[in-house]
């Protein structure tokens, strides 16, 4: 299977602190891989540094292609889509624009042609977007006056309405409730199996261990562990990392959130 | 029984509109630990920034030591004995470790000796700048400062943020000493489940904005059921939530 | 050799000056987050308290009802107490702008602080105009100035109070440096300025911090302006715009450090006095024979665009309560019918007016296009450019020299000059691209400084003193100048003619503007707006849309500049000023700086606009006292709408009421109810 997107030692130092150390990830085509770790792990740092904002070293790949060193404009129209963890909208826009405006690839010398014309038209994909999230209702409601929950969703639309190859979720159901964030990983689920490649960073093990085909798992800046969920689930490193001492305890949450996500 | 510490009742908040936490009825008791536990973006820092009014309720009444305090500014309440250690950046990174215990309002007289005595580490990093203390050494300082105060209510959010284990086992303990020796009343909120559950009293488990669960930690400690199904999702463990009250019947 | 040291020393006295702004530009942004550009007129207005007091023995009132306009104090006032009274007239101002403005402004936009403190100079200015008069005036001595105080060093002879002027605003920075260390209240701006949240956590109150602060560095500038006046002009301009370079000493201490900033300043200040002698060499280049004019402006700005490069971009991080936002930018709903509305009110106005209402609003209208420039790159790209207005005089001038020297005329002449001044504001742009907020602001507010001293008002390339000449515009034989004759009108200037030109101008450029806006380029726009990181994950070229910008936002301002060479028939370079660039941008702001709409009103609104002809004829409000009017406006519009008049999501009633009438009922605005009714749990 060929990677949609992979790094490959990727290192991010903020002043002498390493954020990330070495770090292998691989999406693989049509993989939902999910990114997990304790707060401060470098999970978002992570995904910065995949899509351009951060100074990292190493080597990122889309497609097999090296996309280091790319501003991330280019990495985006490239194909790579992200969300925020404050769902970032444009706060002046509709949720419509907000997909339209992201979707619109077309260059800029069309687009002052058509200010000049005063004709307006809609990228595909922005209408069947909306409805593959479920927020078609709120397409001509301005950005500003959705709830967070809501926010959330429109970032997620807003990162496939172009068409990407691969996304990065930044925690996409923090904010949301315990029904519509199974619901949100339901639809992931779908968008996955259509052909567009996930990394999911959440804190709803939830559904991170219920919906994802493979998990990373870092700490530190470091990958402690890789693999499918139920092995990452029996790792004792990883529940370690993650509730502290008393393993033998934390274990069992972890078994009775298996237990419950079989979904 | 002296009234309590902290009263939160009925109280709903949010950003911009949004309703974050919705009707949430807490209480602290002087010299007792809370631990407010849940998955992230639950509301527990929204609970804390309100009770110390940083944020102001949409609806409902904050009662500090029995007073109505919904509409005082925020310094004013922080100078009647509300501390706050908020999430990551309890410290001024500009300021040395000295000047963190300079610092103060008009007549605040902070207790430098009483601090140390809990974080004795800090005497040897005095003339640091908290900018270049480690994770670790920052919370200490932020705790410190906090208890140089001498507080009567104690909120502290997220003191494990970032840090190993074995510096969280370190200073969470603390918390408990200061509880038992000062009075002040104490919420904590805290991603170590366990650790918090070790040094608590009591314990809430929030859920979307809403207090789920509110248990003595002897019982969250013996029922995991109720622990994993508010804290690693609800949906994953429902069997275990019936019978409980406060989590049925919620939107959806 | 020795006549380079006299001549650095001899910049220490100016200097100091702009080393005391700088340190109460610090002191004023560390305290609360504003960057106070009245700084310098704050420095003014304690010259001028001084002056009063020792020459006359009144302290001067502002212009206020039932306020007389002097207090007597029965004769001149000694050096000492004038100076106290100065000083405290000073921190008086400062307590007043920090209590009843920025307090109220506490949670609204930088841009909408550094408007209010705008206000307050242009203010300050009108005052000092009103009670002094235009004509300047010499201030007497406050430090010894005899033929005796002198220093002898290295074989030149300097006085004394160079030296002693540095001294003290290096004590002043010393001393700002130990309080800000060593005090509690020192301490507490510093923690306070770090991370506000934090602070009011540990119950330090920020609002009295930021009083303290900004009386302190309003108390500070006062002094010095007291003791450099003696060495400088004294005068409603001088001191006041010693503020820009000021501006860009704070900005090399990231308007945090005291040391950096009275260094920069006093540096800045040795600076322009060793180009005033390199201009005495023979050798330097000369125009006419007269020296070059704004070559220490443009040293000025070289300096600070590099110290953008060379510090970094972004200012200090401020920790704040909440987060601050620019107005929201409402969808223009439908253009042609406004657009029609608002072309017969035009027409029919210029056919009925008489002459002064229709310069009036021929100068209104071309204010409108300077502020349709700013609402493209404020309001809907949130870059704060001071720009504007020079760029329009490069179109100007470039249509005056066209016409003058080469003989191209209309159209080709104004749409060269529309061309090259966007590729001015392209090029600025294109260095500046790194540079956002307020610090655009103040890297352009120098460009625009060195454009006006080194370009217009030089002689050959600009207007000079005199003015530069333009040809009246011909298109097919037809005269569409000011001088054009037509039926109506009673042959009086300017004729109706020029003034239909200057609406099919206008209404073109709103048309443009609003259809932008409606389109993917505004939506792409407003997308780097509200988070430049966001917009570029995305896919927006943030570069090519902040760049389209600007050269979109230029082009409105040539074809302004252009309209004003034609509507005067001679370029003159205080029209293209940096303090009229103030004066349009703050006229902007409260009119709305978001959308066409709020172009208009400020187009209305505009100095020798509709608004002030009909203030003047009708109401009685000389035109002397407009400044002052306007200033004040500025500020009081700031405090009750923040936005702007027709910025935020709900206009006051009176302007919803005009804009229903000219935009038409109906619109189709979704409301909150349908943001509930999805999703259920979230919202429930």
């Amino acid at each position: 299977m060929t990677a949609v997107l992979e790094t490959r030692a990727l290192s991010v130092s903020y002043g002498g602190v390493r954020a990330l150390a070495d770090v292998d990830v691989e999406v693989g085509e049509g993989q939902l891989v999910g990114l997990i770790g304790p707060n401060g792990a470098g999970k978002t740092t992570w995904i910065d540094a995949v899509c351009g904002f951060v100074p990292a070293t190493g080597e990122t790949r889309l497609d097999g292609r090296t996309i280091s060193g790319m501003p991330p404009t280019a990495r985006a129209r490239a194909g790579l889509g992200r969300t925020w963890q404050a769902a970032e909208l444009f706060d002046d826009l509709t949720v419509r624009e907000n997909l339209s405006v992201a979707a619109d690839r077309r260059p800029m010398w069309r687009l002052v042609g058509e200010a000049l014309t005063g004709r307006e038209s809609d990228p595909p994909n922005v209408e069947s977007t909306l409805e593959l999230l479920g927020i078609g209702e709120l397409a001509d409601v301005a950005a500003d006056e959705l709830t967070q929950g809501q926010r959330k969703l429109v970032g997620v639309a807003r990162a496939l309405a172009p068409g990407p190859r691969v996304v990065c979720l930044d925690e996409p159901a923090a904010g949301l409730d315990s029904a519509e964030s199974r619901a949100l990983g339901q639809r992931l689920r779908q968008v996955v199996d259509s052909g567009v490649a996930m990394l999911l960073v959440d804190h709803d093990m939830g559904l991170v261990l219920g919906v994802c085909d493979r998990v990373v798992v870092l700490e530190f800046g470091r990958v402690i562990a890789a693999g499918p969920p139920e092995v990452v689930r029996r790792d004792p490193k990883v529940t370690e990392a993650y509730l502290g001492r008393a393993a033998q305890e934390s274990q069992a949450i972890l078994d009775a959130s298996a237990i419950g996500t079989g979904t | 029984m002296a009234s309590p510490v902290l009263q939160l009742e009925g109280v709903s908040a949010g950003y911009d509109g949004a309703t974050v936490i919705r009707d949430v009825e807490l209480t602290v008791d002087p010299g007792e630990i809370v631990a407010l536990l849940g998955a992230n973006g639950a509301g527990k820092t929204t609970t804390l920034r309100v009770a110390s009014r940083i944020l102001r309720p949409i609806s409902g009444t904050v009662r500090f030591e029995g007073e109505d305090v919904g509409r005082l500014a925020p310094h004013l309440l922080a100078q009647r004995g509300v501390a706050h250690v908020p999430e990551g950046r309890g410290v001024f990174f500009g300021l040395t470790v000295a000047e963190h215990f300079r610092l103060g309002y008009r007549g605040e007289r902070l207790d430098l000796d009483h601090a140390l005595s809990y974080f004795p580490a800090l005497e040897a990093l005095r003339d640091r700048r908290a900018g270049l203390l480690s994770g670790g050494e920052q919370q200490m300082l932020a705790l410190a400062r906090a208890l140089a105060r001498r507080p009567r209510l104690l909120l502290v959010d997220e003191l494990s943020l970032g840090l190993a284990p074995v510096i969280v086992e370190r200073l969470l303990p603390t918390v408990r000493r200061v509880a038992e020796e000062t009075g002040a009343g104490v919420v904590l909120v805290e991603q170590h489940v366990q650790l918090a559950l070790e040094i608590a009293h009591r314990g809430y488990v929030m859920s979307h904005g809403e207090l789920v669960v509110e248990r003595p930690v002897e019982e969250l400690r013996r029922d995991r059921g109720l622990l994993i199904a508010s804290y690693l999702g609800e949906g994953s463990a429902e069997p275990a939530l019936q019978g409980v009250p406060g989590t049925g019947g919620r939107g959806g | 050799m020795e006549q380079v040291l006299a001549f650095a020393l001899l910049g220490l006295g100016p200097g100091a000056l702009y080393s005391g702004i700088a340190l109460g530009v610090v002191l004023n942004y560390r305290g609360c987050g504003v960057i106070n550009v009245a700084m310098g007129a704050i420095a003014a207005l304690g010259a001028y308290v001084a002056y009063g007091l020792r020459t006359g023995g009144y302290l001067f009132l502002p212009p206020l009802p039932l306020v007389p306009a002097h207090v007597n104090f029965g004769g001149p006032v000694g050096v000492v107490p004038a100076l106290v009274i100065a000083v405290l007239v000073c921190a008086l101002t400062g307590l007043l702008l920090d209590v009843l403005v920025l307090r109220a402004l506490r949670n609204a936009s930088p841009l909408a602080k550094l408007m209010a403190t705008l206000g307050l100079m242009l203010s300050i200015q009108a005052i000092i105009l009103l009670r002094f008069g235009s004509s300047g005036q010499s201030a007497p001595d406050v430090l010894p100035n005899g033929p005796g105080d002198v220093v002898h060093l290295l074989g030149v002879t300097i006085p004394s109070d160079e030296f002693e002027l540095a001294g003290i605003v290096a004590v002043a920075a010393f001393a700002l440096v130990a309080i800000y260390r060593w005090t509690r209240f020192g301490l507490a701006t510093r923690a306070a300025s770090e991370n506000e949240t934090t602070a009011v956590l540990v119950g330090l109150p920020p609002a009295r911090l930021s009083a303290m602060n900004t009386v302190l560095a309003a108390s500070l500038a006062g002094a010095l302006g007291v003791l450099v006046a003696p060495l400088t002009q004294l005068d409603s301009t001088t001191i006041p715009l010693a503020v820009v370079p000021a501006l860009g000493a704070a900005l090399l201490a990231r308007f945090t450090s005291f040391g950096i900033a009275m260094v920069a300043g006093l540096g800045l200040g040795v600076i322009e006095s060793l180009v005033t002698y390199l201009q005495s060499r023979p050798w330097f280049p000369t125009t006419h024979g007269a020296q070059l004019p704004g070559v220490a402006d443009l040293l000025f700005f070289a300096i600070i665009v590099a110290a953008m490069y060379w510090r970094g971009g972004a200012l200090p991080y401020r920790g704040s309560l909440v987060e601050r936002r620019l107005p929201a930018v409402p969808k223009p709903v439908r253009l042609q019918r406004p657009a029609i509305v608002c072309a017969v009110l035009c027409i029919t106005a210029f056919l009925l007016f008489t002459y002064d209402f229709r310069q009036a609003a021929i100068n209104s209208l071309i204010g409108m296009l300077v502020c349709l420039s700013l609402v493209v790159i404020t309001g809907f790209v949130g870059q704060i450019s001071l720009l504007q207005v020079a760029l329009g005089g490069v179109a100007a001038f470039a249509v005056s020299k066209l016409s003058m020297s080469a003989g191209i005329g209309f159209p080709l002449g104004p749409i060269f000059g529309v061309v090259i001044a966007s590729l001015v504001g392209v090029a600025a742009a294109a260095s500046a691209l790194r540079v956002r907020g307020v610090n655009l602001a103040v890297v352009t507010l120098a460009g625009a400084v060195a454009l006006q001293s080194f370009v217009f008002d030089n002689p050959t390339w600009g207007g000079g003193f005199t003015g530069s000449p333009v040809n009246p515009p011909h298109l097919f034989g037809v005269d569409l100048s000011t001088q054009a004759s037509f039926p109506t009108g009673g042959g009086q200037l300017p004729s109706p003619v020029f003034g239909l030109v200057c609406t099919v101008a206008v209404i073109m450029a709103g048309l443009l503007v609003a259809s932008v806006r409606r389109g993917r380029l505004g939506q792409q726009m407003l997308a780097v707006r509200s988070n430049e990181s966001a917009a570029a994950a995305a896919g927006i070229s943030v570069r090519n849309v902040k760049l389209l910008a600007f050269g979109l936002a230029s082009a409105l301002a040539g074809v302004a500049g252009s309209l004003y060479a034609y509507n005067f028939g001679s370029v003159t370079a205080d029209r293209f000023g940096v303090v009229n660039a103030l004066v349009f941008v703050s006229f902007a702001y409260v009119g709305g700086i978001t959308s066409v709409t709020g172009a208009v009103l400020a187009g209305l609104g505009v100095t020798e606009g509709v608004f002030g002809h009909i203030l003047e004829k009708w109401v009685g409000v000389p035109a002397s006292y407009q400044l002052y009017v306007a200033g004040l406006l500025l500020m009081a519009t700031l405090i009750t709408l923040p936005e702007g008049i027709a910025g935020g999501r709900r206009p006051p009633p009176p302007i919803r009421a005009i804009s229903r009438l000219i935009v038409g009922p109906g619109r189709a605005r979704r409301t909150s109810a349908a943001v509930g009714a999805t999703q259920g749990g979230a919202t429930s």
